[in-house]
């Protein structure tokens, strides 16, 4: 399409709009409240994630080993659990450390009698482990089980954390606001929809004459799907603006409020979360907004 | 340039506006189309220009069968053709210029051109002083002008004109006519539906008489 035809086009999109207030300002407040519920579960579920995370990085799977295990066999064993992609890092704890951070939790720093009684022979000989962090939590299970099954292992420990029940948590949040989001979804490109079939409606005498005097498909269409990416765009545009400002105003009360629980909440910064956040809320509002037009264009514009 | 071949046409009503109607216009051409209300002259023009299609038979124009045009190449078709509806059917929310430039737009011409040829055309139907006017604004046979004026304006190769004329006294109607006479000796074929009888017989060209869907008389011309 020409240039000066696709400013035309805009400007009949326009004036759509704007001849339509109160449809369009309907289907305006509908993809607003819907990109603006989509901000803020995502907010709180990337917040979410970054707790989750903060919580995994303790969360550790202990691997003891059988007797007669030798150390090549340790360090096989650690090279098979190397290359897990579950794992972000595992740290081997011979005999002898293991003896040491045992003796400095229980007998205190200074050497007191009772360790010196164990002088010569480690009691903990056969304690040499493996320390596993976990990439995340959710595949702890599969990983002990795997590790269990492996020949050497005596035992698996394992520490039944605050990140389990953070990741369920999370997951149902995702769920109910994936739910919400889907029907506010279908509830804008309704909107839209009834929005331009309106605007087909007060312009079809016009229509019908650009046809007869030669107009393309895609021109006749084209102002409508213009009206219905504009009020994506501003409807996405609107809850964007005002999810910055809430943004900010919301991690500074609850970080003042709750400075207790402050290890706790390590708000990610509002530029990071919008990074991901605006072009994927642009990109919603834009397509519902076409999706809107385009169905209807099908159903009432056949050309 | 346009062929008819045992026309027919049934309107959903049952109405049979057009019944086996064959004729041959060459292209250059200029032909009058006469008869009473009700005969099927507009009938006739929307066929040609594929507002309508045909119940029966076929129309060729340009050597081509209309009906077997595909949905994409009709809007190539319809450029080649102007049409002066018999109810003006101007956009009453736009200006004289819009109007005009309408036609232009939807056809994506370039804006240049729009701005030259425009104003030009206004001036050959006399309408330059009253660009800004909207339709309700204007006259009957001023609204018959912008009509003629848009029906032009995109260089078409046949021009069909449906009572272009009906709206106007003696002095306009001629001045009308003989606008139409020039744009067709420049080669445009041109077909005039009238009840002007007076200016049909001052001119002297083809008469296609229509009655009741059936061609009465084909008279005259060259
Ligand atoms: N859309 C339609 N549906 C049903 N019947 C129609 C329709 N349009 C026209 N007719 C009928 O077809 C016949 C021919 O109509 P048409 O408009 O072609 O006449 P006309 O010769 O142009 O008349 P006039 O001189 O009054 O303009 C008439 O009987 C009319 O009632
Ligand atoms: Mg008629």
């Amino acid at each position: 399409m020409r240039i000066s035809s696709l400013f035309y086009n805009l400007k009949q999109g326009l004036l759509n709009i704007w001849h339509n207030k109160m449809f369009s300002l309907a289907s305006l407040a509908t993809m607003t409240a819907c990109i603006f519920l989509f901000g803020v579960f995502y907010s709180i579920s990337v917040n979410f994630d970054a707790m989750v995370h903060n919580a995994e990085e303790g969360v550790a799977v202990t691997v003891y080993f059988d007797e007669d295990v030798t150390t090549s066999q340790m360090q096989e064993i650690g090279d098979m659990i190397a290359i897990r992609p579950e794992v972000s890092k595992y740290k081997f704890i011979s005999a002898d450390e293991a003896w040491e951070t045992f003796k400095k939790e229980y007998f205190g720093d200074e050497h007191s009698e009772a360790a010196d009684s164990f002088s010569g022979d480690n009691p903990l000989q056969y304690m040499a482990n493996y320390e596993i962090y976990l990439e995340d939590v959710s595949q702890q299970k599969s990983l002990v089980d795997w590790l269990k099954s492996l020949d050497g292992v005596r035992e698996v420990h394992q520490s039944e954390a605050v990140a389990n029940t953070l990741t369920d948590f999370n997951s149902l949040i995702r769920f109910i606001s994936g739910g919400i989001i889907i029907i506010l979804i279908g509830v804008a490109v309704f909107l839209i929809s009834n929005t331009v079939t309106v605007g087909i409606s007060v312009r079809r005498e016009e229509i019908a004459i650009m046809k007869l005097i030669g107009a393309r498909d895609g021109f006749v269409r084209a102002p409508f799907i213009v009206e219905g990416i504009v009020i994506g765009l501003v409807g996405s545009v609107i809850p964007l603006a005002l999810l910055f400002f809430l943004y900010k105003k919301i991690i500074t009360y609850v970080a003042e409020r709750f400075n207790a629980l402050e290890g706790m909440f390590a708000f990610i910064p509002v530029t990071e979360v919008f990074r991901i956040l605006v072009p994927v809320s642009l990109v919603l509002g834009v397509g519902i907004g076409y999706l809107g037009s385009k169905i209807t264009l099908r159903r009432h514009l056949r050309v | 340039m346009i062929r008819l071949d045992h026309v027919s046409k049934t309107y959903e009503a049952g109405v049979q506006a057009l019944d086996d109607i064959s004729l041959h216009i060459a292209p250059g051409e200029f032909v009058f189309i006469m008869g009473d209300s009700g005969s099927g002259k507009s009938t006739l023009i929307k066929l040609l220009q594929k507002e309508l299609n045909p119940t029966r038979g076929k129309i060729m124009i340009n050597g081509k069968d209309i009906s077997k045009l595909k949905q994409k190449q009709v809007p190539d078709f319809r450029r080649k053709v102007g049409v002066v509806f018999q109810d003006f059917r101007l956009l009453q929310d736009r200006n004289v210029y819009e109007n005009v430039a309408f036609a232009m737009r939807v056809i994506e011409a370039p804006r240049r051109e729009i701005k030259k040829r425009v104003p030009y055309v206004l001036s050959l139907v006399g309408l330059a002083a009253k660009y800004r006017s909207f339709p309700r604004q204007l006259s009957g046979g001023e609204q018959q002008r912008v009509a003629i004026a848009r029906a032009l304006v995109n260089r078409p190769k046949i021009i069909l004109a449906d009572e272009p004329t009906g709206n106007l006294d003696g002095g306009n109607a001629r001045e009308i006519m003989k606008l139409l006479e020039e744009i067709n000796e420049r080669g445009t074929t041109v077909v005039v539906v009238t009840h002007n009888t007076e200016i049909v017989r001052a001119m002297n060209k083809r008469v296609i008489i229509i009655d009741r869907g059936n061609v009465a008389s084909d008279q005259g011309g060259e």
